[in-house]
Formats: structure tokens, C-alpha cells, sequence
């Protein structure tokens, strides 16, 4: 889950990441290698003229212009990693969670025993490391 | 010829020059494949079902004749040296070690002479952080798989790279 933004992203990594999505994007559009090189060398260049720039609006106001101008010449079919979303092979290979050995039937888990006692003990083990880090859990009263 | 079509698949991931030979290769080979199914589906058209063995299927003269033997197909299909994500090559740490550091040392920024696994790329390597963000797309060019910004920023040597793929990778050896 980490395609999902759970801090704020600092201007640096803004324009890195247009960066990015920029070079991705001339390389959707130009497959011609000469190409696609000189023009992601001159997108380098218009990144390098305004690296010095100190002050926070000007900056702000060049990074939104970027983000526009990507935006305006994002590809109709962009390339995809298999393995990301949107790919072909996104979660392709799953795995199933750790509870789903707990769903057994017993005369199935009868079959493991020393797994599933070891199993136990490493629930409780678990158990008691999460209590002590976060606490009791809290259950309220069930009153109707 | 089996060995050197291994031997090929080996070396294919750190050889760029093969690399890109192999993607022309892949693409005319299609082509060819194609031009001749045309021209088997042209015969087929206008020809009587082959008779004998029990099967239905139609098939002229020629190419029942033409039908190729399961080591020509072996032969076409198989040793198309092309990327496949289907199956991925078994890879070792060594492996990953070596092609990060080539990819790195491809890179003209990068002083070969003072690469290493240890050099940290913006202070050892004089790169900056766009710099970065180039070797990081090389990166995932070189491994199909993407990296997002969140964890890119965190990678600033070259072994932090090779443990980053040898996690998503899961290889431990």
C-alpha cells in the first residue's frame, strides 16, 4: 500500500516525481531512442534553469505550470509495469493471510499438531507484545 | 545450441547491446510468423481437409507437409531471446549486485572509478537529486517493476538498491 500518500510531500519530491512522470511520458510518445533522449536532455535543461530559484511562490507557481503542462500531454495508453496497478500482472500472484490457517477444520489441524500447538503459542506470544505496546483494547459494554 | 540459447537468456539481462538486439529480433520474428500464417490461411481456403488419422481439422497438402516439427517450433518459440514476465530467471544477490552496478556504471554522471556498493550517490557520486531520479527509472527499467517516489527517496546507496529488489524479489541468497 504504498501508492497510497500518508504524508505531506515536500516541494522536492513534487518536482522530482514531475520529473519522473515527465521522462515516463516522453518515452510513452517518442519510441525513436535519438529522439526521446534529446528531448528528455532538453526537459533536463528547463528543470537545471530554474534549480536556484529560493523563493516558495515563484517556485509553487513553476511547479503548478509543470504539473499543467503534464498534464496536457499525458499519453492515451501510458506503459504500464506489469506488477503495478493498472498493469497486467497486478496482483497476479496472492497470497492468502496468515488467518486463513486459523479457518481450518480441526480434524484438519489434527494433522499439524506441532505446528498448531507451536501456532498457539506464538498467538499469545503476539497477544501480549501488542497489549504491551498499545495497551488493552478497548470494548465497550454491549447495553441495549 | 540449447546451451548458447542459455547461455544467451544468462548473459541477456547484463548485456545492454543484446538487449537490444534482442527486442529487433523479437519484433521481425512476429512479423515473419505472421506473413506466414497469411499465406497458410490463403491455401487453406481454397483447398479438400486432409484425409487419414481421425482428425477434423482442415489442412491443405502443403501444409500438412510444412507442419513443423516440435523442435523447429522449440527452436522458433523458445530461443526468442525476449523478456518474458510470465516466468522471471532465478536470480541470486550476486546477480542483482552486479546488474545495479552495471546500470550505475552505463551512466555517464557516475565516475566508474568511484563506484562501489558503499558510495552514497549524492554525496560519494556528486549526483543530484534529478540525477537520482534517472538512476532510479534505470532501475526499474532494468528490474520491469516500479518504484515509487516514497521508497526511491529512501535509496541512496547502491546496496540499498540491491536489498530493495531482493525484497520485492524475494530472494534471500
Amino acid at each position: 500500500m504504498s501508492f497510497i500518500p500518508y504524508e505531506i510531500i515536500t516541494h522536492k519530491r513534487q518536482v522530482c516525481s514531475l520529473y519522473k512522470k515527465a521522462c515516463r511520458t516522453i518515452e510513452d510518445w517518442y519510441h525513436y531512442r535519438p529522439l526521446m533522449r534529446i528531448k528528455i536532455v532538453r526537459l533536463r535543461k528547463r528543470f537545471d534553469d530554474n534549480k536556484n530559484i529560493i523563493d516558495v511562490p515563484t517556485a509553487q507557481e513553476l511547479l503548478k505550470k509543470g504539473q499543467h503542462e503534464l498534464w496536457a500531454n499525458q499519453h492515451y495508453y501510458p506503459h504500464q509495469f506489469p506488477s503495478s496497478p493498472g498493469g497486467t500482472a497486478f496482483d497476479r500472484d496472492c497470497f492468502p493471510p496468515d488467518w486463513v490457517l486459523d479457518s481450518w477444520h480441526p480434524l484438519e489441524k489434527a494433522q499439524y499438531p506441532k505446528y498448531f500447538a507451536k501456532r498457539e503459542e506464538r498467538k499469545k506470544e503476539y497477544i501480549a507484545l501488542w497489549e504491551k505496546r498499545w495497551g488493552k483494547p478497548f470494548i465497550p459494554h454491549d447495553e441495549h | 545450441m540449447a546451451s548458447f540459447g542459455k547461455v544467451l537468456c544468462g548473459t541477456l539481462f547484463t548485456n545492454p547491446c543484446l538487449r537490444v538486439l534482442s527486442r529487433s529480433i523479437g519484433a521481425s520474428k512476429c512479423y515473419l510468423n505472421q506473413s506466414k500464417i497469411i499465406n497458410n490461411l490463403h491455401i487453406q481456403t481454397c483447398t479438400a481437409p486432409v484425409a487419414g488419422a481421425g482428425s477434423s481439422r482442415w489442412y491443405s497438402n502443403t501444409t500438412a507437409a510444412s507442419r513443423l516439427s516440435m523442435i523447429e517450433v522449440e527452436t522458433r518459440v523458445l530461443k526468442t531471446v525476449m523478456r518474458h514476465y510470465s516466468v522471471k530467471p532465478p536470480m541470486t544477490i550476486e546477480q542483482i549486485k552486479k546488474r545495479v552496478l552495471l546500470v550505475l556504471q552505463l551512466y555517464d554522471k557516475v565516475n566508474p572509478d568511484k563506484l562501489s556498493l558503499e558510495s552514497h550517490f549524492i554525496n560519494d557520486l556528486g549526483l543530484d537529486s534529478l540525477d537520482h531520479v534517472e538512476v532510479i527509472m534505470a532501475i526499474e527499467d532494468e528490474f520491469g517493476f516500479e518504484i515509487p517516489d516514497e521508497d526511491a527517496e529512501k535509496l541512496h546507496r547502491p546496496k540499498d538498491i540491491v536489498q530493495y529488489v531482493c525484497d520485492r524479489e524475494d530472494i534471500y541468497d
